[in-house]
């Protein structure tokens, strides 16, 4: 109830004008070069300050405050968990098929099992158990745990199996790990990338304590932190290209008006975009250089801001269909074009796009 | 508060005990094959207006693959969808609440407890909230919300039984995406579609759900995965990608995207300019294209019925 | 031997992370730290971290402020959020808030429903929103001190700085207090191992601000304003406690002031 009332009194969503939110349409959908109302370019993010490692109690934390205030933290934690071995897949199968019987439980072995990561998002002015948190905690938790394959490296295959792999000790013990993100003041603007981008740093500096025990004996740890490794691992050879090692995944918001492709919408724009996509994607470390796809993509959902968008809101264009007032808004309907949404995912995902763009800025985040 | 003087059964049943003599090649249980065309369908039985109460409802049924020419066990060898939609409203919406020009579309989505293997809990949990949130989505793009101000319309889905994640004796290991999850929001679609049109709410098009995948071959898992429709979980071994989308056939439009796995190790036929996602989402409107064939034929039998 | 401060201090007169017995531990504040509110801080007192940020005074939702409840002057609201990933294990969220966190909303908004100046906005609302990002003991006196700066940032009178700290006993403090052989000696701002196993309690000051330039050489007058202890400590001790207790409010007032001015400044 607190928050709620915090909620009315920091951020006021913006009720703007039919005519207002025409003139927004009409400038942003502008050809070739759409005018925002901060100024941006279409491919131009927002200003960000970025910190990792901020909290000396979890294995990994970052810490992303965009200029207008919004902030986001996120710890993370690990805990060594017994793996619960279902002595399963029928007993026949190992018997009658010892061959397929060993590689299946191999590949469980090293899979790992997507719930071990755990992921919560607080906002407040919302209940843990509402549809927003839980749908954003949800679409990140996918992705995370979506990224399969990791990288051959001298012979020693990094990651494989992807998170999940990495979460395994051995057959009877793994890693749980929680994500726990904490919005510290209520959204300006869809919270989604920023969300994304806090947690991947703090991915990124996350350390899980050097395992000193060999196979599959109860694990043990090395005490000195100082030796501990990266979950993510980073190359011990200097001349390695970063563009191999794998990352954690990001999500970007991307919207759509008209022949627009508009990266890191703000509020204002979400309300008259035209289609509203999150698409998440990480390094494509299987890629050999010099491929022209160096971006996977993970995951892809249309129209997740649409309770933001301020579709269907106005006079109705059926009855007014032929005679279209200039300068009232009339909210669109339906939805997108195919090529729309192949150009938005092209211009996110393509060589030398905006998605290595930021993968790359936040590689550049000192990481302590 | 706990039951705690009986003692439950496991959460997720029993199996026959198989005895050691029994065992043998023959009659242990094989994942099934998938029998169809990779561009062919699971028969659809989809029928509006059988819940009286609500203002329009629809019930669809997907017939699930038939089972292996050897197969004997008591267990079912894989699930087939079921599921039921009504739609409540339009109506006023409470004075409680805030003023809108609009139809506020509310949907829930709920699997009955019987409807997985593992026995579902009564409380709605993270992805049942999350497949409501799809089905919004959908939804929204293709109602013409302005025509009822004030109004607030319900979407109840109701999932009887799902679609498989995994072959039922695979180790749960084996692999834990939620693919069944996506078969089941193409229903959602598909089903509150009919039930839209059935409560003569105002749409765009009948808003279709279809649903295409990559999956890798069982038999040489090293070759590249190859494009399929309509996927049952239960007969791959892996599925590498799936997408699904909310399509309006009649304007070519999107209404509702969600696309999820590691594409990026496949490979499309030589000659294909496409990306792989361009592909797998081209296969999913593919999809939907056929199951509106089925839907529209419904929901014109209902009105000529209606008419009669 | 157990490595904890009952045990190393009698021996060496140093606590377990080293410090002598009316030490701080190193304290960073700063405040505007966000500027989506009306007012912020972030303050570090040792490994325990919090962030504070406050809203308004703004006008109040319609059916407290047309009550009585708010007529006489703006309602303190505050909420605590103790991060998942706050304390040694990570939380099992139970949903909602917990016990712990209502507790410290509650007091909270008494320390400062009284401190502040509310007569001052009627029929508002000051909600202040304490994020824990790092509990490591006197995590309550950590959020007043965060509070205290974050209103200072948001320009909301008060009488004084309300700065607060925790104070306990060396031993478990429960014979009377022998005057010929004391062993015991009071300790100040407890880290998380010291509060586990020693009484302790948080205790929280603030002074009348000096109105004129002349007067402020002159001893400014303290008062405690909040005041609790959850441990059991025989009487005789008290006075101790809360001796050292306030002398760290002091140290930190004088601290607060640096940032306060350095900041204004800026």
């Amino acid at each position: 109830m607190s928050s709620q009332r915090q909620a009315s009194s920091a951020a006021q969503v913006p009720h703007l004008s039919p005519a207002e939110l025409s003139y927004l349409y009409t400038s942003l959908a502008l050809p070739q070069n759409p005018i925002r109302p901060d100024g941006r370019s279409p491919t131009q993010f927002r200003p960000l300050s970025a910190e990792s490692n901020i909290l000396p109690g979890t294995n990994g934390s970052a810490r992303i405050g965009f200029a207008d205030g919004t902030q986001a933290i996120v710890g993370v934690k690990a805990e060594v968990e017994r793996t619960v071995l279902i002595s399963d897949t029928l007993d026949v199968d190992q018997d009658a098929e010892t061959v397929e019987g060993a590689e299946e439980s191999a590949s469980a072995a090293t899979g790992g099992h997507g719930s071990w990561v755990q992921m919560s998002i607080e906002i407040p002015g919302f209940r843990d158990d509402d549809a927003l948190p839980v749908f954003l905690a949800e679409m990140l938790r996918e992705s995370l745990v979506g990224s399969v394959g990791g990288n051959e490296d001298n012979g020693e295959r990094h990651m494989a199996g992807g998170l999940k792999g990495r979460l395994v000790i051995n057959k009877r013990w793994h890693w749980r790990l929680y994500i726990d993100v904490l919005l510290l003041s209520q959204p300006l603007s869809y919270p989604l990338p920023l969300l994304s981008l806090t947690t991947h740093l703090a991915l990124l500096s996350t350390k899980l304590p050097k395992l000193k025990s060999t196979g599959e004996e109860d694990p043990f740890f090395d005490d000195d932190w100082a030796a501990a490794e990266y979950l993510y691992p980073r190359s011990s050879t200097i001349n390695s290209n970063p563009s191999q090692q794998v990352r954690p995944p990001v999500t970007l918001l991307v919207i759509s008006v008209g022949e627009n492709v508009i990266f890191d919408p703000s509020r204002e724009e979400i309300a008259v975009a035209d289609a509203v996509l999150a698409i998440s994607f990480t390094r494509n470390s299987d890629s050999d250089t010099g491929t022209d796809e160096p971006l996977k993509l993970l995951l892809t959902q249309r129209g997740i801001a649409n309770s933001e968008t301020e579709n269907g809101n106005g006079p109705d264009s059926a009855a007014a269909a032929e005679e279209e007032t200039p300068g009232v808004w009339r909210p669109r309907r339906g939805g997108i074009k195919r090529s729309v949404l192949a150009e938005m995912m092209k211009t996110a995902l393509k060589k030398g796009g905006v998605g290595e763009e930021v993968l790359a800025g936040l590689e550049g985040v000192e990481v302590a | 508060m706990n039951d705690r003087r009986r003692v439950n059964g496991p959460a997720e049943g029993t199996r026959r005990p198989v005895f050691a003599c029994h065992v043998d090649t023959a009659s242990a249980p094989t994942r099934p094959q998938r029998q169809r065309e990779p561009k062919a369908f699971r028969k659809i039985a989809l029928e509006t207006g059988l819940t009286r109460s609500a203002s329009g409802s629809s019930y669809i049924e997907v017939q699930p693959s038939p089972p292996p020419a050897s197969y004997n066990s008591l267990i079912p060898h894989s699930s087939s969808l079921k599921l039921a939609c009504s739609v409540h409203g339009p109506k006023p919406l409470p004075r409680s609440a805030a003023f809108s020009p609009n139809l506020v579309l509310t949907t829930h989505v709920k699997y009955a407890t019987f409807a997985t293997r593992k026995r579902r809990a009564h409380v709605r949990d993270a992805s049942e909230r999350d497949l409501g949130v799809h089905l919004e989505t959908a939804l929204r793009g293709a109602i013409i919300a302005d025509r009822w101000p004030k109004s607030g319309i319900d979407v109840t889905v109701t999932i009887l039984e799902a679609e498989d994640d995994r072959w039922w004796a695979d180790a749960p290991d084996s692999h834990d995406a939620s693919w069944g999850m996506m078969n089941v929001l193409a229903g959602c679609i598909t089903a509150a579609s009919a039930a839209l049109a059935d409560a003569h709410i105002d749409c765009l098009d009948l808003v279709t759900g279809g649903m295409a995948a990559l999956v890798s071959d069982d038999e040489n898992p090293d070759a590249p995965p190859k494009l399929v429709l309509d996927v049952d979980p239960s007969e791959h071994r892996s599925i590498v990608a799936a997408c699904v989308v909310g399509y309006m056939p009649g304007r070519d439009e999107i209404t509702q995207l969600w696309l999820k796995g590691d594409s990026s190790n496949a490979v499309l036929e030589d000659g294909d300019k496409r990306t792989v996602h361009e592909a797998l989402i081209d296969g999913a409107v593919t999809a939907a294209k056929s199951v509106h064939a089925v839907l529209a034929e419904v929901v014109r039998e209902s009105i000529l019925a209606a008419g009669q | 031997m157990p490595l904890d401060t009952s045990t190393t201090y009698p021996l060496t007169k140093l606590r377990l992370d080293g410090r002598r017995w009316n030490e701080l531990r190193l304290i960073q504040a700063q405040i505007s730290t966000n500027a989506a509110s009306s007012g912020s801080s972030y303050l570090t007192m040792g490994n325990t971290s919090v962030m504070c940020s406050v809203h308004g005074p703004a006008a109040g939702r319609r059916g407290e402020a047309t009550g009585s409840a708010g007529s006489a002057g703006a309602i303190v609201d505050v909420d605590v959020n103790l991060a998942g990933f706050a304390a040694v294990d990570r939380r099992r969220r139970g949903g909602g808030s917990d016990k712990k966190s209502s507790r410290m909303e509650v007091l909270l908004r008494s320390a400062f429903q009284s401190h502040l100046y509310t007569h001052l906005y009627p029929h508002s609302t000051i909600s202040i929103h304490v994020s824990i990002l790092s509990a490591d003991g006197s995590v309550l006196a950590a959020a007043i001190n965060a509070c205290t700066l974050a209103l200072v940032d948001a320009g909301i009178p008060m009488p004084g700085l309300l700065t607060a700290c925790t104070s306990g006993m060396s031993g478990s403090a429960l014979t009377p207090k022998d005057p010929r052989s004391d062993e015991l000696d009071p300790l100040l701002d407890m880290a998380l191992p010291e509060e586990q196993e020693l009484p302790f309690m948080t205790i929280a000051t603030t002074t009348k601000l000096p109105v004129g330039e002349d007067q402020m050489d002159e001893e400014q007058e303290t008062g405690i304003s909040f005041m609790s202890m959850d441990a059991k400590v025989h009487s005789t001790y008290l006075e101790t406690m809360m001796a050292v207790g306030i002398d760290g409010c002091g140290q930190i007032r004088e601290l607060f002031e640096g940032v306060i001015k350095s900041s204004s400044r800026a």
